[in-house]
């Protein structure tokens, strides 16, 4: 019943303060709003194996020294990526369920070192890990890192999704939400004053949000229809066995010196952290 | 030289009972300016998706004939061959872009053809389509007519010979639309491509195009020059394409025996000559407009409202807007695109809040008050209809504001409402299913099944053809007895000046202009500044005569006389 | 004359299948992203709120785009976007909502027939949960060295993984997923495919139902999903790094500190004259 009434309370959240209209907002400034910072310069490649390394060594490693360091980089470049607060909220609730509530719980009821410092280090990789891919996939321009991506030799399909979805997305978005203000306009949803009352209203809220996608699916079959008619007129399905236009398409990202001092002072800190934890 | 030859092209969609194009036959030479034009549901669109491959190759389906595109038969290439021949842009564009950044999306194809030189080609595009400068923009930064040139750009980064649009206009407004039409004369002109433009607006295609081509039930009536089609005034209403309003009152005055000897007219430079002989008769038009003195319908005082943008400073929409709407008005809102139209009539709903401000709905502040408390009062008919239909069949979809406020005999009321917006016998279809038309009568009864005392209507005749645009504006007199205030967002400025007692004029956050039709099309600064584009036949009537106020044939003829 | 006539779907409905699933349910999982998950104690409820969305259109188009759609739409909307990316850990969820989905729309003959069209649903969805609740389980049986030998572990984990189990399917599984279903299916049925231009599901197009080679592909998919899962939750205990560099000397690591900061002076130093000439 606890997942009950946490689950009550944070959908009247989501759908009562957080208006669509400001999801939307969110999402596009974290996707597009952000396109001029130092990450989203970086080379995709490069990125990608920073993220390798930031987002999987620390799983291996019990240091806290190091930890700790991984932490503060990852910190930082979340600063520079300039991501939306709403991704940071969904970052930090994340955190705080896995490992979080134990780590503050443990602190507050005399819990000591013993106890505290094995939470410590397990947070502290949950939280280098995510931040380190809120980083690079909430950093880099999405076309950015389709391609990198690809490069790698993830299936062209993949990389097509990633460019198409934030295309698709603003608009999407913007039909829901006009289809909710539909339901809105028309429909007489339940008093939501007493308890009883919100629960349900939350019951309806559910079934509004449900019914919505009849007419979603069919609006969006509508689009998708003249999208692939104008995708095999420009030639997808054509350059998806074209090797050629792989090799043209890669051709236009270049590693600059800025993306090696990224890697070099990423090192650096790195193994400034261990050497610390080898002096102290 | 012809550049497209088609012979005896029957086709027929899968499942289909009867072919779609009959026995075709038809050359179109190398760089006209063609306008294809017909009844909705004619083949128009198959037509044109013949010339490029999609059918056969894409939408499958029963194809018999012969139809060579540049030289290429189309049966015997595929898609890819043909995409770099003829250029499509869709009459829902905003589909057919698929990348996220405009110079992107421009050289996508290229790209996909593995062109080395993509990128100068998208650019080369652009800048052919007037978006230089807009290449890192992201496709939801621009506007639509912006986002149509983009469309454009990205069929002319190809270099076909051929670029076929499918109602280029349809949803832009006048500015925006002009500006089309401008790339297009250009890419015609100077590029020396061959356009193939379907449109119902006859001003455009008298101004525009070279070449007229009927079609009717799927076979092809005529191709002529197009000051000779666009007289052939009667042809043309059968087939509820209204030619353009200078023709069709030189052709009525020709019936009532004057201009004899002239041609008749199709541009408002024509029509200086051929009207010069004659006189303003000094008549005024009348519309009873009586400055209401009713009581307040909507009060907005002091609103601001800005909307949040992605990056930098929040993008402001009003500020310090104060209006009142009296009970018993019709009023036309007018502005281009993104002016705050949309905005203004969501605001009135409650389904957007002001930041600062407060709006008085029939003298109640609804600043606290829900949304669906207040649709009995006040209601919203979408610019597009397929966001209205939310059930199944719009039977149920008018049925159901009613139904949840458990409204007594809601199911007589829905067979009323049904039977009056004819759609009895469609009352079981989804509202998608239907026709331009049909959709909309729909949306409208949706609009006013909980008999709201006032009706705003978002953009009511776009995407429609003239005669489904008489049909609703009809329907709107039609429902006078039910919704005594009405308000019309339009870029459509016959409906304005046929209807309209009160026009608004909404730029840059305010209200720049308030009063009646001669208030507002008289005033030239305002004409200009706003980029307002009055009816065609209103021009006309102050080329021969500044004194001439007239918006519609009827008042221009009874305003102009032979001396 | 010539006759172009095609009875199963063609490569480009495929496609256009595929857009719009992963469309629709990216959007879905946007939104369901942005609800917290829920976690008592061990047991974690893995609510695909929406899996409705692709369960629905892999019974009236081709399952197979459906479902790779729907997994991509997860993928890239709510992972990629958001900045959620777990890493290997989501291969799973994208197999088996791929294996789920895919296995429901094979099931369905006629989807007018309702009674085929719940029983697909639910074993979809049942699917889905079922080999997510295996990888769990096998993940605290290798997590735990002796996982027979502790008293009472395995039937507490068994019960614990059960209870969830069986908690998703008959709670959320009906509610979001059997009744949507449900209800969306005859709906859209005969209404859909025409937008899309399409033949409506019946004997002729549907694909046969589930064979030998369906259950074998399933399986191998599934096997592929659990590995990766494991190895991404496990591979602390695979992999002895800490052990390793507490052995290497402090030289070493004094070492690499030398190396970056003369790798971030050289860089500084290149990139400043780069930037010189660039200038002239």
């Amino acid at each position: 019943m606890r997942e009950m009434k946490i689950k009550k309370k944070l959908s009247e959240n989501i759908l009562d303060k957080f208006s669509i209209d400001f999801l939307r907002n969110q999402v596009l400034k974290n996707a597009y709003g952000n396109d001029d910072t130092v990450i989203a310069r970086l080379d995709p490649r490069i990125l990608l194996v920073w993220y390798l390394f930031i987002g999987l060594v620390p799983w291996f490693v019990n240091n806290l020294w190091f930890l700790i360091a991984c932490f503060l980089l990852v910190l930082v470049t979340t600063k520079l990526a300039r991501v939306a607060g709403l991704v940071l909220l969904l970052f930090a609730i994340g955190v705080f369920t896995q490992t979080g509530y134990l780590l503050i719980v443990s602190f507050f009821f005399g819990g000591n070192t013993s106890t505290i410092i094995p939470l410590l280090i397990l947070t502290l990789k949950v939280a280098t890990c995510s931040l380190a891919s809120i980083t690079v996939f909430s950093g880099l321009d999405p076309d950015r890192l389709s391609n990198g991506l690809m490069w790698y030799g993830c299936p062209e399909r993949l990389s097509f999704s990633i460019s198409y979805a934030y295309r698709v997305l603003p608009m999407l978005m913007e039909e829901f939400q006009n289809i909710l203000l539909s339901f809105r306009m028309r429909g007489n949803p339940p008093a939501h004053e007493t308890f009883w009352g919100k629960v349900k209203y939350l019951f309806y809220q559910t079934k509004i949000v449900m019914h919505a996608f009849y007419p979603l699916m069919l609006n969006t079959a509508k689009r998708s229809r003249t999208t692939v008619e104008a995708l095999e007129i420009k030639g997808y399905r054509y350059a998806a066995v074209n090797k050629n236009v792989k090799k043209i398409k890669l051709s236009s990202m270049k590693i600059t010196y800025n993306d090696l001092l990224f890697l070099a002072v990423s090192f650096l800190w790195i193994s400034l952290s261990i050497l610390a934890s080898k002096i102290f | 030289m012809n550049i497209i030859e088609i012979e005896n092209l029957t086709y027929s969609y899968p499942a289909a009972k009867s072919p779609i194009l009959k026995n075709i036959s038809l050359q179109i030479e190398k760089g006209d300016f063609l306008a294809v034009v017909g009844n909705n549901g004619c083949g128009k669109s198959t037509f044109c998706k013949a010339l490029n491959g999609l059918i056969p190759h894409f939408i499958t389906g029963d194809f018999e004939g012969k139809v060579t595109v540049g030289g290429l038969d189309t049966l015997k290439s595929d898609v890819g061959t043909l995409a770099c021949k003829v250029g499509y842009v869709y009459q829902d564009f905003e589909n057919q872009i698929v990348r996220p950044t405009v110079l992107d999306d421009a050289s996508y194809a290229c790209l996909n053809y593995a062109m080395p030189d993509y990128m100068e080609r998208g650019k080369e595009a652009l800048s052919l389509c007037g978006l230089e400068g807009r290449e890192d923009d992201y496709i939801w930064q621009l506007s639509g007519g912006q986002t149509h040139l983009l469309a454009l750009a990205g069929a002319v980064s190809l270099r076909p010979d051929i670029l076929i649009l499918d109602e280029p206009i349809a949803q832009l407004d006048p500015g925006h639309a002009d500006k089309i039409y401008g790339v297009l004369r250009e890419l015609n002109e100077k590029q020396g491509k061959t356009i193939i433009v379907i449109e119902h607006h006859t001003e455009y295609i008298a101004d525009y195009c070279k070449h007229v081509m009927l079609m009717k039930d799927g076979k092809i009536a005529w191709k002529l020059p197009t000051n000779e089609a666009l007289c052939r005034v009667e042809e043309l209403q059968s087939c509820n394409i209204f030619p353009p309003q200078i023709t069709t009152a030189a052709y009525r005055m020709k019936q009532n025996g004057c201009l004899k000897d002239q041609p008749l007219p199709t541009t408002i430079e024509e029509g200086s000559t051929a009207f010069q002989a004659l006189r303003y008769s000094g008549f005024k038009p009348l519309k009873n407009i009586s400055k209401s003195c009713a009581e307040s319908a909507v009060q907005f005082r002091d609103v601001s409202l800005s909307y949040r943008s992605v990056k930098g400073d929040n993008r402001i929409v009003f500020d310090h807007l104060d209006l009142e709407i009296r009970k018993g008005e019709k009023i036309a809102l007018i502005g281009s695109n993104g002016a705050g139209k949309s905005t203004l009539m969501k605001l009135m709903v409650g389904l957007l809040k002001p930041e600062t401000g407060d709006i008085f709905l029939e003298g109640e502040n609804i600043r606290n008050k829900k949304t669906e408390n207040l649709s009995r009062k006040i209601s919203l008919v979408y610019q597009n209809p397929e966001e209205m239909f939310i059930k199944d069949s719009i039977k149920a979809d008018i049925s159901y504001a009613m139904q949840v406020r458990r409204m007594e005999n809601f199911q007589e009321r829905t067979d009323r409402l049904l039977d009056r917006f004819h759609l009895t016998e469609l009352k079981d279809r989804d509202g998608r299913l239907l026709s331009g038309g049909q959709m909309r009568r729909a949306s409208l009864a949706i609009g006013i099944a909980l008999n709201p005392g006032i009706l705003l209507l978002d953009e009511p005749t776009a995407n429609l053809d003239i005669a489904t645009r008489k049909e609703i504006m009809r329907t709107l007199t039609d429902i006078k007895d039910i919704t005594e205030t009405v308000m019309i967002a339009t870029h459509d400025m016959q409906l304005v000046c046929e209807w309209a007692e009160r026009i608004l004029v909404l730029y840059q956050g305010k209200v720049v202009a308030d009063g009646t039709r001669d208030d507002i099309f008289g005033n030239s600064s305002i004409v200009e500044t706003v980029g307002i584009r009055p009816p065609e036949i209103f021009s006309m009537g102050q080329v021969l005569d500044k004194k001439a106020f007239c918006y519609t044939v009827d008042e221009f003829l009874q305003s102009f006389e032979e001396a | 004359m010539e006759l172009v006539k095609k009875h199963t779907s063609t490569q480009s409905q495929k496609l256009m299948v595929f857009v719009l699933t992963m469309a629709l349910y990216g959007l879905a999982t946007l939104f369901t992203e942005l609800i917290p998950k829920f976690q008592v104690g061990v047991v974690e409820f893995s609510v695909e709120f929406f899996l409705f969305i692709p369960l629905t259109l892999a019974m009236l188009f081709d399952p197979l785009s459906a479902a790779l759609g729907a997994a991509t739409g997860e993928l890239v909307f709510s992972e990629i976007m958001l900045g959620q990316f777990g890493g290997l850990g989501e291969l799973e969820k994208f197999l088996t909502v791929t294996i789920g989905v895919y296995i429901a729309g094979r099931m369905v003959r006629n989807p007018k027939n309702r009674k085929m069209v719940g029983i697909a649903a639910i074993t979809g969805t049942a699917l889905q949960l079922l080999m997510g609740t295996i990888v769990d389980i096998l993940k605290v049986q290798f997590a735990v060295e002796d996982f027979e030998a502790v008293a009472g572990l395995p039937e507490s984990v068994f019960a614990t993984e059960g209870f969830a189990f069986l908690n998703d399917l008959l709670f959320s599984g009906i509610l979001f997923c059997l009744l949507p279903t449900l209800f969306l299916v005859p709906k859209l049925y005969g209404k859909i495919e025409p937008l899309l231009g399409m033949r409506p599901r019946d004997e002729k197009t549907w694909l046969g139902g589930i064979n030998i080679k369906v259950i074998m592909g399933a399986i191998i998919a599934f096997a592929v999903a659990a590995g990766a899962e494991l190895l991404a939750s496990s591979g602390t205990s695979l992999i002895e790094w800490e052990a390793e560099w507490a052995e290497s000397g402090t030289a070493l690591v004094v070492g690499m500190v030398v190396a970056a900061v003369i790798a971030v002076i050289t860089l500084v130093v290149l990139k400043c004259k780069a930037g010189k000439e660039k200038a002239q």
